[in-house]
């Protein structure tokens, strides 16, 4: 093959501060989309900002609601990002935060254990629950190479309704509402501070997300993983067992989204329900899309993202707008990453990616 | 036995074709993007935004016809919108499917509000629905009048388009450079076909089946619009896709046991068991049907014989 | 200058020269294509053959020169203005859509349509017209997925006279033909001399390209040896041509004789991505401080082999063992561990992590043991010393350990992946293709280090299609044909003709008669 010669390229800009300054223009962009859906819908662009700023930070109940937000995103961030980074996608993160949030739940109203085993064994209940959740496409991924984007998303449908129907036909608490029975105050998550919810749960996810970023930087398995999910042959001709891997990386992604799920019932809902947990899982995986599977940034992203939900909260009670308009903003915010992040890869070698089913 | 002579009815097969035709339709749309060689998940947001602007349309104009009309192009824009960022921006098929679907529950939900001050979902007289037809002479023939007539428009439009997408695909040169795209891009760029515009028009011909698929859905037997209206149907199509690789006649088949499956369930639902199980029943099929597809196409290591490798070669090219 | 010249040369390249980055493929090559002959060009890899084509095709423009077809100067900007002048291309890789019909094929882009639909019987009936004109007989209505190699290239063919084509070019048209396919091809070419069109042959097969050309045209080195009438030439002539050298390859100067066997194949047999045939009854064995170069054109099982031998694909039959160890069928890793470093023949795609930095890369292989890794945890401050020391000893030209491998030309991106491979202390070093796409200057460099690790007593294969790479370096040289190891030959004693025939199979027996 003929070779180009390309000299060394002059970096003015270092590398992470290019990502940074694409994906603010992104947040550009989407905000002006915003703000346009926001006229549409009849109401000013400035005022729905304002009022969701205020909602996000007005007050130290409103911050304290805001980490309150963020922080089964920022879980369900770091388990979508053990996926990405691996190469792979897990959109199932949504299921996999309801079964674990169920699994919490009953280990904490069925079984009777001292105060601080209790909530270690609920969290592994959700994590095991998680984990199982995710076994069936992980191994039509890993054994089969059968693509993981579908099945994952279905198994979120699976997993609602099933939860659901555990919730209201099986352990239903007897006085009509469609939650379960509430759980033991052993397996309570501590909360942090007095009047609010924020709970012991926030420190867990910033724990996982800094392990996330440790293991891949300093360990073996995480170099081997971070190979893997940016170039495979070359991770197999290293030696990787990427098979292997693929499974592990999933099944960890699927444990996390599962102990975020523990982490709401435990420290925020102290019970399961129906409406659970609505769309965190999802926002997590944009968040993990947004941050380009860096675990930090996840963090940042998740924290934003949080804010944003609070702040829509105030948002739907002072103005027209539905809370769902941060949704769209969401959307319009990974619209223009997506496009970004792939023009910044273009000068490499790979153009476009085949799906292969 | 009982049970089953109740849940196996004539008009379970009426019921099977009604819960097809929603699935077929956004199947067969999907059918050309992954006939091209894309691998389109934001059908699910197409057809939520074909069934919301169905109902707006509805109303707006006081027809059913109308409201297709509007359904189909914000499925439309929506489907250039994917094959804009995808195509001409190169950027990942999924995360901008994913996000098209993000952005249509939020755009719904947010419109619905907006529009009509209510959450969840949109019921009104002003909305017009599609009529049921009734064809003369079959209808009163029982049971075939069951199994063929009364159903509403798009019902029939669905079967129909199977033979029309069939017909595109494979006895027309778009249909077949868009086959071409899909398969061997090089052979077609060689030839002087542009790739990047059969998957433009592919994708737009996704939009409007997609589109009429949720007008179906929001206009047809249910004259409403409803928070996620579509429930995972569009996700279901995916999954028929990948194992009928968009040939017509297998995303029939497809589709088919996926209505029947819903339409069954549906069944069992009239005889106590909880609605919860009964919907998660399309879905498991779903799952199943890809776990067994994927295990059948499973890479095989060769391990061979010294007989085999020393009997006479069949030459199928190759020199001895 | 639009004169209409009366000549008789179909094709005139005149002084053509083509440059990509600092390779130069062609060089001021000039030949001339006399109309109603069949001409062959014939070269080994590299030879600038294909690329020459091309340039006439239309797919690149030549720095240099200019072309003329049927006398008139002509720019040839594209495929398309190539096709508008009469010509037709035969790529070596076929470009056939495999679940569309042979006459879909050949009518590609240019459909008969009638009433919005495409007339396939129309079609139909125009190929068999096609058939009954040029000889080649295909059935229209077959799926192209169902057709055997050779129906394959008739349809191929048939694309190409479909488009009106009167000169014809064919790229290694013979390379996956049997015998008796390349016969039927001859005379289906013989025929269409006889209608007063123009073949140009890419050929390295000898034996064929002395039957059926009337000229021949030998390019070495991407510049013209001779254009030589058929007659006038033999095959041992030809091979001297192709691959001649002066007696004097650099051939580097060595001590010390071979050790004890370190890597031993037996009776290996694999299969390639299709399913088919890929290695023969492979039986090879490689000592410590010895060089085996395997020669032989691409495509002859050498990837299939390094796969096989890397643990990157399991063979179907047949043992491997590696320092003892009997590694068959092992994981990639376990052959690491058993003993090997690997080169690989594909840098950007298997080599390296293009993204990341030259210290990550480094790293690859041995992010698990001592002295990188201690209890599992990567010690970076290591590797970035380990990676500082190899760019200098290995003349990286780069700003540095963290700048991303993507930023490096393709010589240093491969001195990456070399300084990686041959520092790790492996007893045995498998070397794939360590020059491609290396300028001059580095390929000097890479060379000596692998002169010093067979000085070290490592245990080397060394797989390259660049014969004077092998000559160079080897103290046995193996040539591989068709997945089998035809010869076993000492560089030292054997002429190139000799070894140019084991690589065009010439020694096979593959006599086709006129």
């Amino acid at each position: 093959m003929t070779d180009t010669t390309a000299a060394p390229s002059e970096r003015r800009v270092p590398v992470w501060a290019e990502g940074l300054i694409g994906q603010m223009l992104a947040l550009l962009i989407a905000l002006t989309g915003g703000a346009v859906i926001i006229m549409l819908v009849g109401e000013s662009p400035l005022h729905v900002y304002t009022v969701l700023l205020r909602g996000a930070f007005g007050s130290t109940e409103n911050i304290a609601g805001s980490l309150l937000q963020a922080t089964p995103i920022i879980v369900c961030g770091v388990a979508a990002c053990v996926a990405l980074r691996g190469g792979l996608f897990n959109i199932g993160v949504e299921g996999q935060l309801y079964v674990g949030g169920f699994a919490a739940a009953w280990v904490g109203f069925t079984l009777n254990l001292p105060a601080g085993l209790h909530v270690i064994v609920a969290l592994a209940a959700g994590m095991a629950a998680g984990a199982l959740w995710i076994a069936l496409p992980a191994i039509m991924r890993a054994r089969f190479n059968a693509n993981e984007v579908v099945s994952t998303i279905l198994m979120n449908y699976v997993a609602v309704l099933l939860t659901s129907y555990l919730t209201i036909a099986v352990f239903k608490r007897p006085g009509g509402w469609s939650e379960t029975e509430p759980i033991a105050e052993t397996a309570y998550l501590p909360q942090l501070l007095d009047g609010s919810r924020v709970n012991v749960g926030l420190i867990i996810g910033l724990a996982l997300a800094l392990g996330l970023y440790l293991f891949l930087r300093f360990t073996g398995a995480g170099y081997a993983v971070s190979a893997m999910g940016s170039n495979p042959k070359f991770a197999a001709y290293g030696g990787v067992r990427v098979k292997r891997n693929i499974l592990l990386v999933l099944l960890s992604s699927g444990a996390i989204g599962g102990m975020a799920g523990g982490i709401e019932t435990l420290g925020v809902h102290r019970r399961f329900m129906e409406g659970f947990a609505p769309g965190f899982g999802f926002d997590g995986v944009i968040a993990a899309l947004l941050a380009n599977g860096n675990p930090i940034g996840v963090v940042f992203a998740a924290l934003f993202f949080g804010a944003l939900r609070k702040g829509s909260l105030l948002m739907e009670v002072e103005t027209g707008a539905s809370r769902e308009i941060i949704t769209v903003i969401q959307a319009l915010i990974i619209l223009c990453v997506s496009a970004q992040i792939l023009i910044r890869h273009r000068g490499g070698i790979s153009g476009e990616k085949r799906w292969k089913f | 036995m009982e049970i089953l002579s109740q849940v196996f009815t004539i008009s379970l097969i009426a019921a099977t074709l009604r819960t097809t035709a929603p699935i077929l339709l956004v199947a067969l749309g999907g059918a050309f993007t992954t006939k091209a060689g894309i691998f389109n998940i934001g059908l699910e947001g197409q057809m939520l935004m074909g069934a919301f602007f169905g109902v707006l349309g509805s109303m707006w104009t006081g027809s059913a016809l109308g409201g297709l009309f509007f359904g189909v192009t914000a499925a439309v824009l929506m489907a250039l919108t994917f094959s804009f960022f995808v195509v001409t921006l190169r950027a990942n098929e999924v995360v901008v499917g994913l996000a098209l679907n993000i952005m249509a529950g939020g755009l719904t939900i947010s419109l619905t509000k907006a529009i009509f001050g209510v959450r969840g979902s949109i019921v009104n007289p002003s909305i017009v629905g599609m009529p049921r037809i009734q064809v003369p002479f079959i209808h009163d023939i029982r049971p075939l009048g069951q199994i063929l007539s009364g159903y509403t428009p798009l019902v029939y439009v669905a079967f129909a388009m199977v033979f029309v997408v069939w017909l595109i695909l494979f006895r027309t040169r778009l249909g077949l450079y868009i086959r071409v795209t899909g398969e061997k891009p090089e052979a077609a760029q060689s030839l002087g076909i542009r790739t990047a515009r059969m998957q433009h028009i592919a994708s737009i011909i996704c939009g409007v089946l997609a589109g009429v698929a949720g007008v179906h859905l929001s206009l047809g037997y249910i004259v409403m619009f409803a928070e996620n209206m579509s429930s995972g149907r569009g996700f279901m199509a995916v999954a028929v896709l990948i194992f009928s690789g968009g040939d017509p006649l297998k995303v029939l088949l497809g589709c088919l046991l996926f209505g029947f499956a819903d339409a069954a369930s549906l069944r069992l639902q009239t005889m106590g068991v909880s609605s919860y199980l009964v919907l998660m029943v399309p879905f498991v099929v779903s799952l199943s049907a890809l776990f067994l597809l994927s295990w059948r196409q499973r890479p095989r290591i060769i391990r061979e014989t010294l007989d085999k490798l020393t009997a006479p070669v069949v030459a199928k090219g190759r020199g001895s | 200058m639009a004169a209409d010249v009366a000549t008789d040369y179909a094709i005139e390249m005149i002084g053509i020269t083509k440059r990509f980055g600092l390779l130069t493929a062609n060089r001021d090559v000039s030949f001339a294509v006399r109309k109603g002959e069949i001409h062959a060009l014939v070269g080994e890899n590299g030879a600038g053959k294909t690329t020459l084509m091309n340039v006439l095709f239309g797919m690149h423009l030549p720095d240099a020169g200019q072309i003329r077809v049927n006398g008139q100067q002509v720019d040839i900007t594209s495929p398309q203005v190539a096709i508008g002048l009469g010509l037709g291309m035969v790529h070596q890789h076929f470009k056939l859509v495999p679940s569309l019909t042979v006459a879909e094929n050949i009518f590609l882009g240019m459909e008969i349509v009638r009433g919005g639909f495409i007339d396939r019987k129309a079609q139909a009936a125009a190929v068999r017209a096609l058939s009954v004109t040029s000889g080649l007989v295909v059935d229209p209505d077959r799926v192209v997925r169902d057709l055997s190699v050779g129906i394959e290239q008739r349809v191929e063919i048939l694309k190409v006279l479909a488009r009106g084509a009167r000169i014809v070019i064919l790229d290694e048209p013979t390379a996956v033909l049997t015998p008796q396919e390349s016969r039927d091809l001859f005379r289906t070419l013989r025929g269409f001399t006889d209608q007063g069109m123009t073949v140009i042959l890419i050929s390295h097969h000898l034996d064929e390209v002395l039957d059926v050309s009337d000229t021949v045209t030998v390019l070495r080195d991407g510049a013209v040896i001779g254009t030589e009438p058929a007659k006038a030439l033999t095959e041992a002539r030809l091979a001297q041509m192709m691959v001649g050298r002066p007696v004097d390859f650099g051939r580097k100067e060595r001590q010390g004789t071979a050790g004890a066997p370190v890597l031993t194949l037996s009776r290996v047999h694999a299969r390639d991505d299709r399913g088919l045939p890929a290695l023969s009854d492979v039986t090879l064995t490689v000592h410590a401080g010895e060089i085996v170069a395997i020669a032989g054109v691409d495509g002859n099982g050498q990837t299939e082999l390094a796969e096989v031998v890397a643990g990157l694909r399991m063979p179907s039959f047949g043992d491997i063992a590696l320092n003892g160890h009997d590694i068959a069928g092992a994981p990639a890793d376990i052959v690491r561990s058993a003993g090997l470093a690997h080169v690989p023949a594909n840098r950007l795609v298997r080599g390296v992590d293009a993204q990341a930095s030259i210290t990550s890369n480094i790293l690859m292989g041995r992010q698990n043991t001592a002295p990188f890794a201690k209890g599992g945890m990567i010690r970076w401050p290591r590797v970035r010393a380990e990676a500082a020391a190899l760019i200098k000893r290995f003349d990286i030209r780069t700003q540095g350990p963290a700048a991303p491998v993507k930023s490096l030309s393709g010589g240093n991106m491969q001195k990456v992946v070399l300084a990686r491979e041959f520092t790790q202390g492996k007893p045995f070093l498998l070397i794939d293709q360590p020059t491609r796409g290396v300028d001059i200057g580095a390929t000097e460099g890479i060379h000596d280090e692998i002169m010093r690790r067979r000085a070290e007593g490592i245990a080397i294969l060394l797989i390259s299609v660049q014969l004077d790479e092998c000559m160079k370096l080897a103290d046995r040289l193996l040539v591989m044909f068709q997945g089998r190891v035809v010869a076993d030959l000492d560089p030292l004693s054997a002429t190139t003709n000799e070894i140019g025939m084991h690589m065009m199979g010439a020694s096979q027996n593959r006599k086709v008669s006129a």
